[in-house]
């Protein structure tokens, strides 16, 4: 019966085009609700192991925080969300530093029935506590998850300790291993340096100082873990895993998760902020008072919000859209609210640096936000010709080369000019920027560049040991094929200087397999950060995180012993003058040294229509859906206007076929008879 | 007629044990698993993340069961072999989601597409494919076979963007892509990747058939059911038709393992999350894990519709079996 | 050592190969007459086919020297075929509508050539003309490459096995079967992604999924070929089995292997579309431009010439194909040529 009502619906609207195009039921009961989009499959939702930012997207409306970051100051500056207060750093005797955070009572979790474990049958929520953090923070030092940012908690101390012994212990027992991880946890012991006095006290003791670590606790890493979770979701029975279901204290909580298709948020009827009393004590329960110069212009200072409670939607539905072009057609309908201008397709709508006169019609706004992030082309600082074993002669080629590539031009055909030229590593909006400095290598400058490479021995290209052009290979793993125009863009532009480039473009695994094997000369990568904090990009050059000797991120091995030093004076440092000098003392050493191209901190693009309120875009992977609001009537309305269908050229199609076989009917039957 | 059962179904269970053979060659040989863990972890990976999902997955074993001069019963390759024979497919190298699970969620959207799509596009390019071999010979013939070389010629790409642009878009029918449970929507959310498919494979279909009724028209039968009189729609519908049933049924049967490994692209471009799409996903995932299992069910189908084909032709036609 | 040296001679080998067959052709009556027919049913696909091997031929040989314009110091160390010769110099900042005299996103800067770009510019400026007329040459390359692997490959294993039979024809009966059962586009993507990008290990792959059906068939044929009363005289005869097989069983085949290869050179370049959608096609193609310019539909104003130039490439060279395929087909094959009575 189904079928058949299926049959007849489908082959109805195919043939009588009697509905419309709305990809939602047709009742849209006026709810505050959100309709948005994404492309990739979000991998997993354990705030521990997850780290993309398809995850950190869902995962940080689900999740609050320790502390959180301001929706509106820049820079950047983090304040309460459910700890009373940001902590101080207490130095102890003997080097360690502790931080006491004070966590607020009533933080509920969103409704689960994983809670029946420790309140009984029915129970649906209870209290979380700062047990479920440092629960939480065993979770991160436990060597069975896939946890990439454990390095940055080894300062905590015991972490290790934990690690190892745990680890040790399953191996040695294969009965303990089989025991849930709380109780495996308990057995270990807590770690020394992560003690909770009472329910709403955590005291936090580092080996040494560590002043990012505050940082940390504004991520979804440390946010509280109910053990009952952990525990209950272990996919058998029906039941979901654990990474697929992660009930959390956010604001919102998820009520359908179909990670190929559809996801649906609802508020969590037991979010803390609901009975927070003011914005002084909760600043994260209500929308803010004050924000940066330029905010109130925007309409984000907007009276009717300024000092209300959060959250204003109801409801967060966000739909899968795998190719961009029908995701964006959807946004122009009217269908999603905001369009995110997603990885390679920067293509989009947008011309001349704002949107098209068209869309400006209909009320779209653009809203871009220049994100912490920095994208560089690499040398391989150990390659025989590129590298620091060529000396001086691969220096001044290296310079050459950064000095071929119009940036400019570059961000005005990819990234439709909105993007800022880097001039160092350091992006906009953290400590270090400055925006007067350039960077005397990079940006165009044919002549010198010339100039340069026929100092460094290889005049108007030319390689003298072989006497044909300068040969390198440009490394880079099979992307997509608008990825593929990028990297193009360069090899066009060494031509100029009469250097061969040749584009290597490779599987991953052949990428990888020459990333190790060092058979590489140059590659274009970028950092986005992890927080805003110049240490999370300037140890992209230590030699500690070399490619070639430790695995790590410094894909262009550069390995100089003074950058090393000021590296770790500047990393323990508060922001102060000599923070700052230490800092300009590196980037001078990089700038000389050149193991990478600068090319753009890029932007984040966000179309959005004229009903959808509040935007501050981030920069960063934290969903802010706590502050965003809807006019659903304006959406309705607009909908309607834009989306009336034009039947005529299916009759119009219908009438021809008819009118086309009707003489060949005639001449059929005259002969027939 | 045992024996010839059982030699065919021998025969097949052979031909699904070459099938891993090459899926270990082409997975496990030539990717190794350290360049899959890196994949799946990302560009940020240290080696410590990279040795854990190793472990995690399995694939910290050794590749061949003969290593070092020693016999090794854990090696990957018997491994392989021996999930892959239980049916036991383990976990995404992506998501760590159960691959068996996943496949089973994407049968139901694949199925929904495929089947109106295929039931659709047999019966009307049987109806065209009829109707241009009646009027073979006039400007209808004539047209029919240009406009199916038309519809050959276009990559099915290019008439899914252009469906989305013109369509969906500057007309306004049909939404542009999605996918829901409930049926009115998702007829709705059907109506156009239906139409791309139908049209994107009747090219094809109605070449393909047009030859076989022709041929079928030209027989000694058809002209003696003429020459007694019979109406040429009784002609068509009753002699030709059923007599050239034989060779579209097996063109037919041999399409129905596609019905369940859904439509790569069509599924792609209108966010149905079908089998299709997952292998897309897969794909650009380096999902190994995922993508020899479906390789593999896609391989078993194949398989057994060859069998049931083979065993029907047995049936009806004796000779068959003594080849 | 240099390639396009190599490259020069292939392509000369193949006009070499082209007259030879073609001579062949005109001595033989059978043939020359088919060739007639054909001709007289498909004047047109067979003159758009032609030009696409002539553009094709005249992009394979390049040489190295002469003058170079603009700034591209690099290019006058390169070899270049006649068809990079006419249009050097001339890349632009970005996109520029065809024939347009300033940057489609900057009216106010002129080009470097203005009116000079009949299908206009790219996204790097390049002129779309010059890179659509390259792309004749992958499609055919791809077509031809992936043909000349397949064929051979094909004939062999079908040939030998439908004839001596036993433990060979099981064995090649076996991989035939095992690679048919694995559907042919997953195939192809999985040997891809193992073997990494690039034209050889994207023909290469594509060989090897599409020599089954061409084997199959002239295993069949072959199989009944044997049979025939005047092969089992001339082996009563004591003539040796590779000479029978050269002169009865492979003369038979021969419509088989025109129209399989037809068939073959559209089915490789249709697939290269889905395998540039997938990020695995081949530098130069028209697939990778039609992927490389699908989102530029979504903006406002509307940016068509990178498409149209590709799809209408692809889509005339297939329909070419198919209609010199299909009447290929009429002509050739002894079941179709009694519908025509």
């Amino acid at each position: 019966m189904r079928t058949l009502r299926f049959a007849i619906a489908l082959v109805s609207s195919l043939l009588a085009l009697s509905c419309n195009n709305n990809p939602y039921a047709d009742d849209d009961s006026g709810e505050r609700v959100i309709y948005g989009v994404f492309q990739d499959a979000p991998r997993r939702l354990d705030p521990a192991e997850a780290y993309d930012v398809v995850a950190h997207r869902i995962i940080g409306l689900v999740h609050d925080k320790l502390l959180e970051y301001h929706y509106l100051k820049r820079p950047f500056t983090l304040m309460p969300g459910l700890a009373l207060a940001v902590p101080r750093a207490e130095p102890q005797p003997g080097g360690g530093v502790i931080y006491r955070f004070q966590m607020r009572r009533g933080v509920g979790f969103g409704e689960d029935e994983c809670f029946e474990l420790s309140g009984g049958r029915g129970a649906r929520t209870r209290d979380a506590t700062t047990q479920d953090i440092a629960f939480q923070i065993q979770r991160l030092a436990d060597p069975a998850l896939e946890v990439q940012v454990r390095d940055s908690f080894m300062y905590i101390r015991g972490f290790g300790e934990f690690m190892q012994a745990l680890g040790e212990r399953r191996k040695a027992e294969p009965a303990f291993a089989a025991l849930p991880v709380k109780q495996q946890y308990e057995a270990i012991g807590p770690m020394s340096g992560v003690r909770t006095p009472s329910a709403t006290e955590l005291e936090l003791e580092l080996t040494g100082p560590y002043p990012q670590i505050l940082y940390w606790f504004a991520l979804e890493f440390t946010s509280p873990i109910a053990w009952e979770a952990v525990q209950y979701y272990d996919g058998k029975q029906g039941r979901a895993l654990f990474k697929d279901h992660v009930p959390g204290t956010g604001p919102f909580r998820i009520a359908e998760y179909d990670k190929q298709s559809k996801l649906v948020f609802v508020r969590n009827e037991h979010w803390w902020g609901k009975q927070a009393s003011d914005p002084l004590s909760a600043p994260g329960a209500f929308y803010p008072t004050e924000g940066e110069p330029g905010d109130a212009e925007a309409g984000l200072l907007d009276p009717q919000y300024v000092g209300r409670r959060l959250p204003f939607v109801d409801r967060i539905e966000v739909r899968r859209d795998k190719e961009s072009i029908p995701g964006f057609y959807k946004f122009l309908q009217g269908y999603y609210d905001r369009s995110e201008i997603i990885k390679e397709s920067f293509n989009q709508v947008v011309v001349n640096s704002s949107v098209s006169p068209d869309m400006a019609a209909r009320g779209v706004r653009l809203s871009t936000v220049v994100s912490p992030s920095w994208f560089y082309l690499g040398f391989n600082m150990e390659d025989e010709t590129v590298g620091a074993k060529a000396g001086e002669r691969s220096r001044k080629l290296r310079h050459a080369m950064s000095l071929a590539i119009d940036r400019e031009q570059w961000i005005k055909t990819f990234l439709n000019g909105r993007g800022l030229p880097a001039e160092s590593m350091i992006p906009p909006g953290l400590f270090g920027y400055d925006p007067n400095h350039k960077d005397p290598n990079a940006g165009l400058d044919l002549p010198r560049a010339r100039k340069l490479l026929a100092e460094a021995g290889y005049p108007d290209g030319i390689n003298p040991e072989t006497k044909k052009p300068l040969h390198l290979t440009f490394d880079v793993y099979a992307t997509s094929t608008q990825q593929q125009l990028m990297n193009e863009y360069f090899v066009d532009a060494w031509r100029k200087l009469g250097i061969d480039v040749e584009l290597s473009v490779t599987s991953y695994n052949e990428f990888q397999n020459k990333v190790q094997r060092l058979a590489y000369q140059v590659y274009f990568w970028g950092w986005s950060a992890d927080y805003p904090d110049p240490e999370n990009f300037l140890f992209l050059r230590t030699c500690a995180q070399r490619r070639s000797t430790n695995g790590g991120p410094n894909a262009t091995n550069f390995c100089d012993p003074r950058f090393d030093a000021l590296f770790q004076e500047m990393r323990v440092r508060e922001n102060d003058a000599e923070r700052l000098a230490a800092i300009q003392k590196m980037l001078a050493i990089l700038e000389y040294e050149q193991p990478h191209v600068e090319l753009y901190h890029q932007s984040e693009y966000l179309l959005v229509h004229a009903w959808f309120h509040n935007l501050k875009q981030f920069g960063m992977s934290n969903p802010m859906g706590k502050y965003y609001d809807v006019e659903p009537e304006l959406r309705a309305r607009r909908r309607i206007e834009w989306n009336q269908p034009t039947r005529w050229p299916a009759y119009a199609l219908g009438l021809a076929l008819v009118l086309g076989v009707i003489p060949a009917f005639r001449t059929f039957f005259r002969e027939r008879q | 007629m045992l024996a010839f059962v059982l030699r065919r179904f021998a025969y097949g269970g052979a031909v699904v044990l070459g099938v891993l053979g090459v899926l270990f060659v082409l997975f496990f040989a030539i990717a190794s698993p350290d360049d899959i863990a890196r994949r799946a972890l990302g560009d940020k990976a240290r080696q410590s993340a990279i040795d854990t999902w190793k472990a995690n997955h399995g694939y910290d074993r050794p590749m061949w069961p003969i290593e070092d001069g020693q016999f090794r019963a854990d090696s990957l390759l018997f491994h392989h072999y021996a999930t892959m024979l239980r049916f036991e497919f383990g976990d995404s190298d992506y998501d760590g989601v159960p691959i068996a699970e996943r496949m089973r969620a994407g049968a139901g959207p694949s199925l929904t597409l495929t089947v109106p799509l295929f039931v659709l596009e047999v019966s009307v390019s049987i109806l065209v494919a009829l109707f241009v071999a009646v009027f073979r010979g006039t400007y209808i013939d004539r047209a029919g076979l240009v406009v199916s070389v038309l519809m050959m010629s276009l990559p099915i790409v290019l008439s899914i963007i252009g469906a989305q642009y013109l369509i969906a878009k500057t007309l306004a029918w049909f939404p542009l892509s999605g996918y829901d449970r409930s049926l009115e929507l998702m007829s709705r959310f059907l109506a156009l990747p239906v139409l791309v498919g139908v049209i994107s494979g009747l090219g094809g279909e109605v070449r393909f058939l047009r030859t076989v009724f022709v041929e079928e028209t030209s027989r000694d039968y058809v002209r003696t059911a003429r020459a007694k009189g019979a109406s040429e729609m009784r002609v068509m519908l009753y002699h030709v038709l059923r007599n050239s049933l034989i060779p579209v049924l097996t063109r037919v049967v041999m399409q129905i393992p596609f019905l369940f490994t859904g439509a790569l692209l069509l599924e792609s471009f209108f966010g149905i999350p079908g089998l299709g799409s997952l292998l897309v996903d897969s794909i650009n995932n380096n999902d190994f894990a995922t993508l020899r299992v479906w390789v593999f069910i896609a391989a078993i189908l194949f398989v057994v519709a060859q069998i049931v084909t083979d065993l029907s032709y047995a049936l009806v036609d004796p000779r068959v079996r003594l080849e | 050592m240099e390639t396009h040296v190599l490259v020069n001679l292939l392509a000369l080998a193949i006009v070499a190969v082209g007259v030879f067959v073609g001579r062949a052709i005109r001595r033989d009556r059978l043939w020359r007459e088919s060739l007639v027919q054909v001709w007289r049913r498909q004047p047109i696909a067979i003159l758009v086919l032609a030009a696409f091997i002539a553009i094709a031929l005249l992009d394979s040989i390049a040489w190295i020297g002469g003058k170079v314009s603009g700034e591209d110091v690099l290019a006058q160390h390169q070899a270049r075929s006649l068809i990079d010769r006419t249009f050097q110099g001339v890349s632009e900042l970005g996109y520029s509508e065809p024939r347009a005299e300033v940057l489609f996103e900057d009216p106010l800067q002129r080009l470097n050539d203005p009116g000079g770009h009949l299908l206009g510019t790219d996204i790097l400026g390049r002129d779309v003309l010059h890179r659509m007329l390259k792309g004749a040459r992958v499609a055919l390359l791809i077509g031809g490459l992936t043909s000349a692997i397949a064929i051979p490959l094909a004939l062999l294993l079908g040939v030998s096995a439908g004839y001596f039979g036993g433990r060979l024809d099981d064995a090649v009966f076996f991989v035939m079967s095992t690679l048919a059962s694995i559907p042919s586009l997953l195939l192809l993507i999985a040997i891809v992604m193992a073997l990494g990008r690039g034209t050889w290990q994207v023909c290469f792959a594509l060989g090897i999924t599409s020599w089954v059906s061409l084997c199959r068939v002239s295993r069949g044929e072959t199989l009944k070929l044997r049979e025939l009363d005047y092969v089992q005289a001339a082996r009563a005869l004591g003539v040796s089995e590779l000479r029978i097989i050269r002169r009865h069983i492979l003369p038979n085949l021969l419509h088989l292997i025109v129209i399989s290869f037809v068939l073959l050179f559209s089915g490789q370049v249709i697939a290269e579309t889905i395998l540039a959608y997938l990020g695995i096609g081949v530098d130069g193609s028209w697939g990778q431009m039609i992927d490389q310019a699908r989102n530029e539909l979504s903006r406002e104003p509307i940016i068509w010439w990178n498409i149209a130039a590709a799809g209408m490439s692809v889509f005339s060279l297939l329909l070419a194909v198919n209609f010199i395929g299909d009447a290929m087909r009429d002509v050739l094959d002894p079941r179709t040529a009694r519908e025509r009575e």
